[in-house]
């Protein structure tokens, strides 16, 4: 699979504060490549440094394996941040200035973008008078104006209702079925979780990881046991060398193994050998929310 | 560049305050320079002996040709009003943040940089146009019949262009690096109508030196110089003034190039 975007030992600074420390990855093409990362991680600046609005201090990014240019630039949809527009401007006279710098989409596209987002009945609002919702509604709109092949959305749910959210995860979700390569920063885990299927974590500038979210998920096997006798069986599995977690309140123990050696038959064996009756025995995929928080050390 | 115009357009054509402050400066330079031709008619109607001596001493400067130099240098007082235009086009990037999504939408630095650069020049451009317009109006109005020469200073549009875009791309300079619509143009103002003038003349009297004349505004300033009957005062200052013009010209364009390459220079390297 090719890559979208490359991005080969980026750093920045701000003054002596070292923003990314030598960060690379690569997006392959048709993926949700999701940023994640907790508050001043670099996700920002990062995505800053891909559409040109920051300067990194070295390293290099390739757009489709060129340089990143404004040719380039034009034909991806972006929001960064904060939706930025004029707040004298209504909704569809601002997503003109944007086709027009773009050269994205026709003035029927913006009428079907803001369809899209909701926002058709209120096109002729000044952007000022939009709750920060619409806002946002309008940011996501802008990018998706002209149908771009590649997307750039910093945390694209921000400010959202509920439903908003929802609305707006399954867009990304059939922008992904329909061959749309997606860059996402966020530090909502459950998002990434659910409409990523690569994702890079970052932490105080530094990439810790990255690759798929299912490899990235099933760092380790987890497997939950329960038996009436909770103690004896805490005694029994002491046994097994394992790192074990256990929780009295739930009455359930969690033990953990190094990727794919868990077998579920085996301990099960194991339990009844040594006089314990399982009442309880899952293989639990670590979520992404754990996972994030051992990786990040919060 | 088409498609530059148009968008600067799409940014301002539906901006109310725009219009507010571009409908201001189209009142200006016609306002200001009535109000001093009227001053004019008020003191040379006079027929007291003083009001004679003036009238025979001024003659008629709002006539053709002499006109478009003292028009030019009356107009030239409210560079003022269209600077504020200038300072909010572009500290409103700033604002609302549009700088950095118009080069997230696939503009380069220069192509933002040159958007400005065009502004500030119809900006210019359409104040020349006002000025040439009050110019013909009055100086029509006050010339005699079948007078010959009425275009020999009608070069005094180059100059007053000249001096308007300089001084217009140091308002534009100011609001680039402080990027607050009130700061830049309380600067601005503070430092054209104060600080400058009196450094000028506190150079020039307590020290005899004319190092003020390369102050930043001092030197367009200078193109345009005073009405003839203002220059009697001292003709051979008058005189010398005159004769300045032509290096002026060649000063002021140098810090216009110095300015706008700044100002392109700055914009592709800080972060937006």
């Amino acid at each position: 699979m090719s890559s979208v975007l490359s991005l080969n030992n980026i750093a920045k600074s701000y003054g002596k504060v070292q923003a990314l420390k030598g960060v690379s990855f690569n997006v392959p093409e048709g993926s949700v490549f999701g940023i994640l990362g907790p508050n001043g991680s670099g996700k920002t600046t990062l995505l800053s440094i891909i559409l040109d609005v920051l300067k990194a201090n070295s390293g290099n990014f390739l757009w489709f394996g060129h340089p990143g240019s404004p040719a380039q630039r034009k034909k991806i949809g972006s929001l960064l941040e904060t939706p930025n527009f004029y707040h004298y401007l209504s909704g569809i006279n601002n997503l003109k200035i944007t086709q027009s710098i773009s050269g994205r989409g026709t003035d029927a596209d913006i009428d079907e973008v803001l369809k899209k987002v909701k926002l058709f009945e209120r096109r002729k609002s000044r952007f000022s008078t939009f709750s920060l919702g619409m806002k946002q509604r309008l940011a996501i709109a802008a990018a998706l104006l002209g149908d771009p092949k590649v997307l750039v959305l910093d945390e694209p749910t921000n400010g959202l209702d509920p439903v908003g959210i929802a609305e707006i995860r399954q867009l990304i979700i059939d922008l992904r079925t329909s061959g749309h390569t997606i860059i996402m920063a966020s530090h909502l885990l459950d998002e990434v979780e659910k409409v990523c299927t690569h994702a890079a974590i970052l932490r105080t500038g530094e990439l810790i990881t990255t690759g798929e979210v299912e490899e990235i998920l099933v760092d380790d096997d987890v497997v939950e046991v329960s038996a009436t006798n909770l103690n004896a069986l805490v005694d029994i599995l002491k046994r097994l060398n394992k790192h074990m977690v256990v929780d009295e309140k739930l009455n359930t123990i969690h033990i953990t193994f190094p990727k794919g050696e868990a077998r579920l038959d085996e301990i099960n064996k194991f339990c009844f050998e040594q006089g314990i009756a399982l009442n309880h025995l899952i293989l639990k995929k670590k979520r992404l929310e754990a996972r994030f928080f051992e990786l990040t050390n919060n | 560049m088409t498609n530059i115009v148009k968008t600067e357009w799409l940014k301002i054509r539906n901006y109310p305050a725009f219009w507010w402050v571009f409908g201001i400066t189209a009142l200006t330079y016609p306002g200001i320079n009535t109000l001093f031709l009227y001053a004019y008619h008020d003191i040379t109607k006079q027929k007291s002996t003083a009001g004679q001596v003036l009238k025979a001493l001024m003659g008629n400067p709002f006539a053709l040709p002499e006109g478009w130099r003292t028009m030019a240098f009356f107009s030239s007082f409210f560079v003022y009003i269209p600077a504020i235009v200038v300072i909010m086009l572009i500290t409103n990037e700033y604002t609302y943040k549009t700088n950095r999504q118009n080069i997230i939408d696939g503009w380069s630095r220069r192509d933002f940089m040159t958007a400005k650069l065009i502004d500030v020049l119809l900006l210019s451009a359409i104040v020349i146009l006002l000025y040439t317009a009050v110019v013909l109006v009055i100086g029509l109005t006050n010339t005699k019949n079948g007078s010959p020469h009425i275009w020999r200073l009608s070069y005094y549009i180059g100059l007053f262009f000249l001096q308007t875009f300089s001084q217009l791309s140091i308002a534009f300079t100011v609001g680039m690096l402080l990027r607050k619509a009130f700061i830049a143009l309380a600067i601005f103002t503070f430092y054209s109508i104060i600080v400058e003038p009196i450094a000028v003349n506190f150079l020039k009297y307590k020290y005899n030196s004319e190092i003020g004349r390369f102050f930043p505004m001092e030197i367009s300033d200078r193109l345009l110089t005073k009405p003839v009957f203002l220059g009697k005062i001292d003709e051979m200052a008058y005189q010398r003034s005159i004769d300045a013009v032509k290096y002026h010209v060649v000063y002021t364009i140098v810090l216009v190039l110095l300015t706008w390459l700044f100002c392109f220079w700055l914009n592709n390297r800080r972060d937006l």
